[in-house]
């Protein structure tokens, strides 16, 4: 049986695409509930809960106090007794404070108790720099992909921003939901019809032969717009996104960075013991040294809330694009 | 002597921070309703904010070229108004002037 062409979209803000997926979910699985600092009749930070107090009350989404610690210590506890909590970290900066709950008691519930506790708690937080200096511009997704038993997934698009939060509603264990600052005023299309981004799965934004450019997130745009600078002197951009950090689809960068023999990976966050440094490690030990391998992340140094600071730290177009240049020319 | 331009382009007010693209929420009158200097003609919807665009002159509002819902970028025509409400539609939009209006990103 053929399966009807999807012909209905619908057009829709990044944050209104959170808000459908939170809507859905919660419609259909009443075990959900939002935790988080004015996630409640203020609608969020950046008004991605818009709408959900109204339809499900305040025992469903639920106000906090500024403590971020208590906040993801009670997700967990509450999602090991049976609910599914969401809980809102407005600035990735302050995951910190509930690292401890997130790292050594939702992550290891099920492997401690010999699989008899679950801990489906989703933490969803917002990175990057947008203007907000040293403690509010962090991206910190690097160190969480190496805590076993963590899912972690960060969108770059509307359509994926909706797709992955509906997966990370139906794990069975925690996962970080990390969108970005800049991602915000994006608007975007996607299936009228319900569609679920499934976790370990990256996507191809740009076909091309040269260089492959893995990234994810709000570095995706600083990708597409290097690749354009590119295709003018006649390199050739393939771009994935990797929309998933934990599991990471490894198959998708090897197949492309194998066919284009170069690969930069490209992060906000610092390149230490960064994104990029454990694809480097992974693609060079499936393909050898064949592959050309170069990363870019933030310069070593706090994110100003200097404008000219702040854009000289994180990783622009000219950068990417100096970079790749440098790459083919090696 | 040249004919006075009547018919004016009310578009997408800006610049606004961080914003390309605008939703079209609410119209505050109907076709050929006249809207006098201050009132409120149209709501426009960002990622986190409501954009109230008023007159800036007396005018009739004639068509409107972005419905409720749709997607406009900034500086895309939004309706033609005229200052007399049997004034001809012209045919194309070049040359049109633009209607003053005052926004403000609420």
């Amino acid at each position: 049986m053929s399966r009807e062409p999807q012909t209905r979209v619908v057009k829709l803000f990044f944050r209104e695409a959170i808000a459908r997926a939170l809507r859905e979910e919660m419609a259909r699985d009443e075990r959900i509930v939002i935790l988080g600092q004015d996630v409640g009749s203020f609608g969020g930070s950046y008004k991605e809960f818009l709408g959900l107090y109204k339809q499900f009350g305040a025992a469903r989404v639920r106000d906090t106090p500024v403590a971020e610690a208590s906040m993801v210590g009670v997700g967990a506890g509450a999602a090991a007794a049976g609910l599914r909590p969401i809980v809102s970290i407005t600035y990735m900066d302050f995951l910190m404070l509930g690292l401890d709950p997130l790292v050594n008691y939702a992550a290891k519930a099920r492997y401690k108790t010999g699989g008899q506790l679950r801990v489906p708690l989703i933490v969803k937080t917002t990175a990057g720099a947008k203007g907000q200096g040293v403690a509010h511009s962090q991206c910190l997704e690097a160190w969480l992909m190496s805590v076993p038993g963590l899912k972690v997934v960060a969108p770059s698009t509307p359509a994926d921003a909706y797709g992955l939060m509906k997966s990370a509603l139906r794990e069975s264990g925690p996962v970080v939901y990390v969108d970005h600052k800049r991602l915000f005023p994006m608007a975007g299309e996607m299936p009228e019809d319900e569609q679920i981004t499934p976790f370990g799965l990256a996507k191809y934004l740009r076909r091309g032969a040269d260089v492959t450019i893995a990234t994810y997130s709000h570095m995706t745009q600083v990708a597409l717009a290097a690749a354009e600078a590119l295709a003018a002197e006649g390199v050739s951009c393939e771009i994935i996104d990797l929309r998933s950090l934990a599991p990471l689809d490894l198959a998708t960068v090897c197949d492309s960075a194998g066919r284009t023999g170069a690969l930069l990976t490209l992060e906000e966050g610092q390149i230490v013991c960064g994104v990029g440094a454990e694809i480097a490690f992974r693609v060079r030990e499936k393909l050898g040294g064949a592959v050309r391998i170069d990363r870019v992340g933030a310069l070593a140094a706090p994110v100003s809330s200097n404008p000219v600071l702040e854009a000289a730290c994180v990783p622009d177009s000219a950068r990417v694009a100096r970079a790749i240049r440098g790459l083919l020319a090696a | 002597m040249e004919k006075e331009q009547v018919i004016y382009q009310l578009v997408v007010p800006g610049p606004i921070e961080d914003v390309e693209e605008l939703r079209v929420l609410e119209w505050h009158g109907d076709v050929n309703q006249e809207f006098l200097v201050d009132e409120l003609i149209v709501e426009l919807e960002t990622h986190k904010a409501i954009v109230e665009v008023r007159a800036g002159q007396r005018g009739f509002l004639r068509q409107v070229l972005g419905e409720a819902g749709s997607w406009e970028k900034i500086g895309k025509p939004l309706a033609l108004l005229s200052d007399a409400s049997d004034e001809a539609i012209p045919a194309s939009l070049d040359g049109v002037a633009p209607l003053l209006a005052a926004f403000e990103v609420m």
